[in-house]
Formats: structure tokens, C-alpha cells, sequence
């Protein structure tokens, strides 16, 4: 069938982005919009191990990567949240049956033996982790690294991190040079209300 | 019951890249124009952004709702269950893919029209690749030449000549063939780290030079120049300094008053009359179907969707679709191989902002450049470094084996390589082969219920992996003059479903091999042409927009300079 509509997909989720920015103001008033309070700690647990932080900076967490994951999941990426969730679950049980609590309880060097063993593919009884993780790993970047519009890469720590300048309008010469160093823009594309 | 239309002279199906430079010519001799697209306009406000997730991730400038109800299939050959692909990677909308593509605007070569004969001649029967169906092109560069000097000059071409009516400029590329004059605009610049590319391609004897685009390099006919800010590729242009047809030639067509535009117009079929005369078209709009009677019908889909629509549209003179009489819609199918090579710099090398076709490109292991005797391949590949990195494409990096995936390690290395990786573009001289070809899928249809189209992709060519490789060697030893410390050479693959697809309504004076005459008119449907890249025999090592442009003005030149005989 042609468009019922004339509504382009872009359009729709033009419209849906706009829904939970408004939550994203205050944090504090709402849950996470696709994972439960207890997925939330535990994709915390997990990404907060795949990106620390440390002496560089930020890490996922700090970024509010997870913010990120969960608005996706509740909306453009909706038809994988099922199977991620699912995923997290399962990551959740295999460190409550390898290291005796569940991820958000454990210590971090704990933490990082579940990782190890699941993106190494060595994790028994989970055969879907290596997949898993990939994906987990995937978002955790787009939520680091992506415009803090979507709701991560607070504070621009994504983009200081790897030294990525920002989006600035227009670029000139000078700041294509090999050794030149552009102070970080930080800027939204979508206004400077998104940090 | 479909409403019919108040006919028109031309009914143009898709208003991209090639329906939208051929409305203008069309346009200007006064025919009345019905410009039938899928899409409808892009809003630079609403809909083009700095955005990396927004372009990229969700490829919201890229994805469009007819293309992505009928994504192809894709399989090696028979006996194989095909797959859908992942996506669609054309657009539908007023412009196109020219919209968001990184608009590259190369001619071909002379050598890439007469491949076979040149080959014959130079190398001998045994250097002609096993099972291709290789044809030289019914037309030489010189007579195309005159139509691609039009649509750089209306689309706004930036670049620098090589080569002068014959004398080489000592700038440019020495490797084209002969251009009437200098291009519209001068080049793009460079950026620190793809002058350095060239210096130390002209330490090692090479020729770098600055490819041509259709981006304004500089102010040109009311639209901006390049601002450089590294959001071109899958993105529009928000000061419209992309030459994309939107902004140039369908704007221009309007203007004369002869083109009407039928947006979000989902075209069904092609219908006939008794005689074998195309007569018209029809569509969806809103669920409402419409006929637009048209003298002449032009056919300007991407590849996979010319074959597919010729393929659904049978009547009783074309029993196995519109102009297969010789069964050749869907034959002498090839999807452009193209590959990477990417490289560790111990510095910054800083190409976060540019775009894509700002860069530093070498021909010399491209088409019949180098001598090939003794090699075991014909063709080869540019080599084209660029700029245009975004933030996590750079945190998702390959850690060239110095680091870990993930944790503190990771987060250091990441924070001092990001800025320090170059990839390549290197595209391989592709031909087509008896095993490669599209048809109809024979299970998954669009929600009309008209099957989708498959590629078969008839598996490795041993021609194009070795031209390939030996490329990526020469890749890698530019890399490593220029103080690369580490360089990876990613296996070329067969390309499935691609952004440079070439063939299934080939051009070509013999009617048993080929789908169209040497204008770009159906040997069968005498008031049928078709424009795009689906007309190509061979691909070049380059970009194939500008070609198929250039070839669709031709056809809307011969059109209207033989509108009598064609349209009646």
C-alpha cells in the first residue's frame, strides 16, 4: 500500500525524539522509559565496565550512555529491546551463578571477569553473550559518542575524550591543518539546550 | 479504477540523479513533462543535520518508504534461497541519491568504453576474463564527451583538468581522456593530511591530484560553497553547495513551466498497446491509482528498480516483461567492487571536518594505466584518501591489534588514535559476467504483492580480486611512505546489494544482448528510453553518477531532436 498518511518514517520519528526530551529535563521526576529499575542497574554495571571511569575522564555511565540505550530502546530501536533485554538478563544470571551476586553487586574486577568471559565467548550456558555484548558494546559507543540530543555524551565528555572537535557550522583551512588542535565546539546539532 | 491524467509528452519515472538532469533539456524544448517520483522534497531545515546518528546510525536522509518496502534479495545464483539485504541503499525524493551521495562526478575513461577491443588488441584473447559478457559500448568517449562538458556545467562540476584537447596541464589527473575546457569551478581544497598524501605521491613518482565533485568550490548560480564541516556522506547539504539535482537542473525545469511534478507517486507499471508502444503509467498516490498517458516514457529508476518495473510489466506483446522479448532485462548485472585499505598514523592527522570528495586520488593502477601483460587481470583500481570522520565511527575504530575492546586500555587508546586513522576508497574496473544478473524474487513481494527484486551475484571473480589486490598493495606502499605505522588490507568481497549498480537494461547496438539502442531507447518499445547506470556496460574505476547523467541528457537530447519519429 502507498503511505496512509503521507507521514515519512522520518517524520514519525521526528516527532517521537521530541517525547522524551522533555522527560529528559528532569531526570529525577521519571524511570527509565524501556528497562525496568533493576535492567537499569544492571546495564549500568555493565557499561560502566566497558567504558570506565578513570584518570581520562567520564566514563558510560558518567556520559549517561545508558540514558541513551534506554530512549532508543523504547523507541526507534523498539523492535530489539526484547532480545537485548533479554541478553541482559541473561548476563545478569550467568554473574549470579559464576560470581555469587547479581552484576550491580559486584566489585568491579568481578565485573570485568563476566566481561571477559562473555566477549572472549568462554561464558558457560550463555550462548547468545558474545552477541550480546557486540550489541551492547555497539550502543554504548552510539550513547558516549553521539550528538547529547539523544540523550548521552553528557557534557561532551564522548568528544573530548577521542578529541573530536565538535560539529561546528563551517570549517576553514587553518582548522584542517595536520597539527591543528580546534578548541571543542561543544554543540548540539539540534541547540545548545542539549548537553 | 484508476483516474486518468491529462496526457503529457514525457512521463519521467524518478526525479533522482538521471530523471532530474533529463527533464531540463526536455523542459527547455517545450515538451510538457509529467516527473513521476516516489519521494517528495527534502526541507535543508527540517531534514539536514551535523548529526552523525541522525545521518549515519539512522540514515534518516537515506531511507525513504517505497525503497524500503521493496529492498532487494540477494543470492549467489540458482539453488540458492536468496536473502533480503540489510537495506535499501537508494532513496526515493525529489534529487534523489544525489541528495545525500558524495558526489564524486567522474567521466569514464576512453579505454572503459572500448574494453574488449582494446584488450583483443593489447593483450590478446586470453587476457579477456572467463564467462564475461564484456561488449564495447556502442559509443566512444568522444561522443560523449560533449554531454558530460552540459551536466558539469548545470549540475557545477569542481575539479581540475589533466588533460587539455590532448595536451596533459602537468596538474589534474594525466590518466583521463581529453576535455574540451578547464571544469566549471577550480577543485576543492585539501586538508593538511591529504596534502600530505599528495607530496608523498609525488615522492614516490605518482600523479595525485584533486578529484572532481559536484560541490561548489566556490559561489556558482545562487547556491553557497563547501563550508567543509564533515557531515556530507548520507547527509544533506545545508547550505546546498552539493550539486544534487533538487537544487539545479529539476529547479531550472520548473522554472520554464513544462515540468509538473507527481510526488509520492508509487509507479506500478508500464502499460502498452497492442503494437508494443509503451502508452503510459501508472500509479499509486494515497491509495488512489492514477494512468498518466505519455507519448514518451522514461524510465529513470535506480538499477535494481528499471529492471524490476520492466520485469512486472508484461502485457501480451511482452509476455516476459516489458522489453525482454531478447531476454535480456536483468542480464550483464554488476555491483561495483569497491574495498578498503586503512591505516595507524603515530601523529594527528586531524580529517574530523572535509567531506569525502575532498581528498587526494591516484590513477595509476586504474583501468589500463600500467601494462598488464603477465598479470592475470584486466582493469585495476583508483586509490582515494579522504576526509570526513565522525565521532563514533571514530570511537568504533579497528584497535589494529594494540589494544583491547573495551575497558581503561581501550578508553586510552581510543584517546589518542581516534584522530589518527585513515581509511581509503579504492573502486575496482567491474565487469559483468553470464552468472550475474537480476530477477524477480520467487517468495518475498512488497505489500502490493509484486516481488522484489534479486541479485544474483554469481560469486567470486577471480579478475577483479586479483586487480584488486595488487591495487591494495600499491595502497599500502603509499601509506607507508607517507610514515603509516601500521596498515590493513580488508579482503575484497563480492558486493551484494550496492550504491554503484550497474546493468540489467544495457546499452548496446546488438538487440539479442542488449536492452537498449545506442540513444538509450528500448530495442522493443521504440517510445521507451531508460536512463541511469543500469544502461552501463562497464563500471570504470570511479563513481558512475556524472556518467549516467551525461548519458541521460543525451537521450533527452536525441528525444528532442527526434521527437517526431520517437514519440509517434
Amino acid at each position: 500500500m502507498p503511505d496512509e498518511h503521507d507521514l515519512t518514517r522520518r517524520d514519525l520519528l521526528v516527532a517521537a525524539a521530541f517525547v522524551p526530551l522533555a522527560a529528559l529535563t528532569s531526570p529525577a521526576q521519571t524511570g527509565p522509559l524501556a528497562l525496568t529499575s533493576g535492567q537499569m542497574k544492571t546495564l549500568e554495571a555493565f557499561i560502566d565496565r566497558l567504558i570506565p571511569t578513570d584518570e581520562l575522564g567520564p566514563g558510560a555511565v558518567e556520559a549517561r550512555a545508558q540514558v541513551y540505550i534506554d530512549r532508543v530502546l523504547a523507541g526507534p530501536n523498539a523492535n530489539e529491546k526484547a532480545q537485548f533485554l533479554e541478553g541482559l538478563e541473561a548476563v545478569n544470571a550467568y554473574a549470579q551463578r559464576t560470581q555469587g551476586a547479581p552484576l550491580a553487586d559486584l566489585p568491579a574486577e568481578k565485573r570485568d571477569l563476566v566481561l571477559k568471559a562473555i566477549d572472549e565467548d568462554t561464558a558457560q550456558g550463555l550462548p547468545q553473550g558474545r552477541q550480546f555484548f557486540n550489541r551492547a558494546r555497539r550502543l554504548t559507543l552510539e550513547g558516549m559518542f553521539g550528538d547529547p540530543y539523544y540523550g548521552g555524551n553528557g557534557a561532551f565528555a564522548g568528544w573530548d575524550l577521542i578529541r573530536y572537535p565538535g560539529p561546528r557550522p563551517a570549517v576553514d583551512a587553518e582548522m584542517q591543518r595536520m597539527d591543528a588542535a580546534p578548541a571543542p565546539y561543544h554543540h548540539s546539532a539540534w541547540g545548545t539546550q542539549y548537553k | 479504477m484508476a483516474t486518468t491524467l491529462k496526457p503529457v509528452d514525457v512521463a519521467v519515472i524518478g526525479l533522482g540523479a538521471t530523471g532530474g538532469v533529463a527533464v531540463l533539456p526536455l523542459a527547455r524544448a517545450g515538451l510538457k513533462i509529467a516527473g513521476i517520483e516516489a519521494g517528495t522534497w527534502m526541507d535543508p531545515h527540517r531534514d539536514f543535520h551535523a548529526d552523525e546518528i541522525f545521518n549515519n546510525i539512522r540514515r534518516e536522509v537515506t531511507t525513504s518508504p517505497k525503497a524500503q518496502r521493496e529492498i532487494p534479495t540477494v543470492r549467489t545464483g540458482p539453488g540458492e534461497k536468496a536473502r533480503p539485504a540489510a537495506a535499501h541503499p537508494m532513496m526515493n525524493a525529489i534529487g534523489g541519491t544525489s541528495i545525500h551521495y558524495w558526489a564524486q562526478s567522474w567521466r569514464l575513461k576512453a579505454w572503459d568504453f572500448k574494453t574488449r577491443s582494446e584488450t583483443l588488441q593489447r593483450y590478446g584473447a586470453v587476457a579477456i576474463p572467463a564467462g564475461t559478457t564484456l561488449e564495447d559500448w556502442p559509443l566512444t568517449y568522444d561522443e560523449l564527451a560533449p554531454f558530460y562538458d552540459i551536466v558539469e556545467d548545470e549540475v557545477g562540476v569542481s575539479g581540475v583538468a589533466g588533460n587539455i584537447g590532448g595536451k596533459l596541464t602537468g596538474r589534474g589527473n594525466p590518466f583521463e581522456s581529453p576535455r574540451a575546457k578547464e571544469y566549471p569551478m577550480p577543485p576543492l581544497r585539501g586538508s593538511g593530511f591529504t596534502d600530505h598524501m599528495a607530496e608523498t605521491a609525488r615522492k614516490l613518482g605518482w600523479k595525485p591530484f584533486a578529484p572532481p565533485a559536484a560541490i561548489n568550490s566556490q559561489p556558482r548560480k545562487g547556491r553557497s560553497s563547501c563550508v567543509y564541516h564533515g557531515y556530507c556522506g548520507s547527509g544533506g547539504c545545508h547550505v546546498s553547495a552539493k550539486g544534487s539535482t533538487a537544487v539545479t537542473t529539476i529547479l531550472e525545469a520548473q522554472n520554464t513551466k513544462n515540468l509538473t511534478i507527481f510526488d509520492k507517486a508509487h509507479v506500478t507499471r508500464i502499460e502498452t498497446d497492442g503494437n508494443g508502444r509503451v502508452t503510459g503509467v501508472r500509479y499509486l498516490r494515497n491509495r488512489e491509482e492514477f494512468f498518466q498517458p505519455a507519448k514518451v516514457v522514461l524510465l529513470a529508476g535506480y538499477t535494481y528498480e528499471n529492471s524490476r518495473l520492466l520485469l512486472l510489466s508484461k502485457s501480451k506483446p511482452y509476455p516476459k516483461g516489458l522489453s525482454n522479448n531478447h531476454g535480456q532485462v536483468g542480464r550483464h548485472y554488476f555491483g561495483h567492487w569497491n574495498s578498503f585499505v586503512t591505516a595507524l598514523f603515530p601523529h594527528d592527522i586531524n580529517t574530523w571536518y572535509g567531506l569525502p570528495a575532498q581528498g587526494a586520488t591516484c590513477d595509476e593502477w586504474a583501468d589500463d594505466s600500467f601494462d598488464h601483460s603477465g598479470m592475470g587481470f584486466i582493469g585495476g583500481c583508483s586509490l582515494h584518501v579522504y576526509t570526513e570522520r565522525h565521532p563514533i565511527e571514530g570511537a568504533a575504530m579497528n584497535t589494529f591489534g594494540r589494544a583491547p575492546g573495551w575497558g581503561s586500555a581501550w578508553k586510552k587508546f581510543i584517546h589518542d588514535n581516534a584522530g589518527r586513522q585513515s581509511n581509503t576508497y579504492i573502486q575496482t574496473n567491474t565487469f559483468p559476467y553470464e552468472t550475474m544478473y537480476l530477477d524477480l524474487d520467487d517468495e518475498i513481494t512488497d505489500p502490493l504483492g509484486d516481488p522484489v527484486c534479486r541479485i544474483n551475484t554469481g560469486g567470486m571473480r577471480e579478475n577483479e580480486r586479483r586487480s584488486t589486490q595488487y591495487a591494495h598493495t600499491k595502497m599500502e606502499q603509499w601509506f607507508q611512505a607517507a610514515g603509516a605505522i601500521q596498515v590493513v588490507k580488508t579482503p575484497p568481497f563480492v558486493p551484494g546489494v550496492s550504491t554503484h549498480a550497474y546493468g540489467g537494461t544495457r546499452m548496446g547496438d546488438n538487440a539479442d544482448t542488449n536492452v537498449v539502442n545506442r540513444w538509450g531507447f528500448s530495442h522493443e518499445a521504440p517510445n521507451l528510453g531508460v536512463l541511469g547506470a543500469s544502461v552501463m556496460g562497464t563500471s570504470g574505476a570511479r563513481n558512475p553518477t556524472l556518467t549516467a547523467q551525461a548519458l541521460a541528457w543525451r537521450t533527452a537530447d536525441y528525444l528532442v531532436k527526434n521527437w517526431k519519429s520517437v514519440s509517434s
